[in-house]
């Protein structure tokens, strides 16, 4: 093979190959959006379904209790069930669902585990702590409230939905 | 925190609160020992991101310090790994591992050793391995916190 074909062969490829990259950037750009140009649903349900926590209303008290359930994760592209927790409580008569994860840099937070506080959610991290409802206690390093979920009954058992900030 | 670029983003800016580096200590091999040692490097994988998850905010998980897995294993090279991001501003360091080789080390002395017997944890569904990871990391719970108190004095 000549020099000058040699040259030519790789720019060749060069092109190809980049067209190649950016045809399929731009195809992936795409996809998303004609998905929601056709289906809008798809957009404004967030992704979160409601999932079931096999808890039912009469398991509620005003004592926080911890549930775990399975939710579908896409994390590069693996898609993979993961565990997921929530604080399940009444407060003022209705159903709170509080995530675990601490608001101020994300460690999980545990309810009553430190034993001047026991009315309180605790962040071992850096001794973030919450009011029950979820408040951030001014003082320490968290900035905002737990999130939320979105509860919903259905013939009495209690689904969890997305995960809303607050504050 | 993760070794992943929004988590690294995350811990340059918040640098201060993030003072622990967890580093998993992983042989490989090939051949007929492959099976087990496997078993227990996604034992430990399994049970380093779940210690994470529960202390993300104040624990970076390291990739895994991986090595072939001999009679020696490399605990100069480890130091290293210590050195440089003790430089960094890391205080804490805790190599989790299943490989025995490294009780025989210095490896308790630059930082804290926990070694773990892994199980097989292949036929787990992810709730169960949730509970059970949960239980194994609570044998590592009163370690880190001692490790974290013995600073703030
Ligand atoms: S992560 Fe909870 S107080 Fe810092």
């Amino acid at each position: 093979m000549s020099e000058k074909n040699h040259r030519v062969s790789r720019r060749q490829f060069l092109t190809y190959t980049l067209t190649g990259v950016g045809g399929f950037m731009a195809a992936g750009m795409l996809a998303p959006m004609v998905r929601m140009a056709l289906d809008p649903a798809l957009e404004a349900s967030g992704g979160a379904e409601f999932v079931s926590v096999g808890l039912s209303e009469d398991d509620l008290s005003e004592e926080p209790q911890r549930v775990d359930f399975n939710v579908e994760i896409v994390d590069g592209w693996y898609t993979s069930e993961q565990s997921r927790s929530a604080w399940v409580f009444l407060y003022e008569g209705e159903i709170l669902a509080l995530s675990p994860t601490c608001t101020h840099l994300g460690c999980t937070v545990n309810f009553g585990t430190n034993e001047e506080y026991p009315d309180q959610f605790f962040c071992p991290c850096h001794f973030g702590r919450f009011e029950r409802d979820g408040t951030n206690i001014p003082g320490t390093p968290p900035t905002r409230p737990l999130d939320v979920y979105d509860v919903e009954v259905r013939d009495g058992m209690i689904y969890l939905g997305q995960i809303n900030q607050r504050g | 925190m993760k070794w992943k670029e929004k988590d690294a983003a995350m811990y340059l800016a918040e640098k201060e609160y993030v003072d622990t580096a967890v580093i998993p200590l992983m042989p490989v091999t090939a051949g007929k020992d492959m099976q087990d040692v496997v078993k227990s490097g996604e034992f430990i994988r399994y049970f380093t991101e779940y210690l994470e998850r529960q202390y993300a905010g104040r624990v970076y998980l390291f990739p895994a310090f991986t090595y072939i897995k001999t009679k020696q294993v490399p605990e100069e090279q480890l130091k290293h790994w210590q050195e440089l991001l003790r430089e960094e501003g890391f205080n804490h360091f805790l190599f989790i591992t299943s490989d025995a080789s490294w009780r025989r080390t210095s490896a308790d002395s630059f930082g804290e050793l926990f070694w773990i017997p892994a199980f097989s944890v292949e036929n787990m569904e992810v709730q169960e391995l949730a509970k059970t990871m949960e239980q194994q990391v609570q044998q590592l719970v009163p370690l880190m916190m001692d490790m974290w108190q013995s600073e703030e004095k």
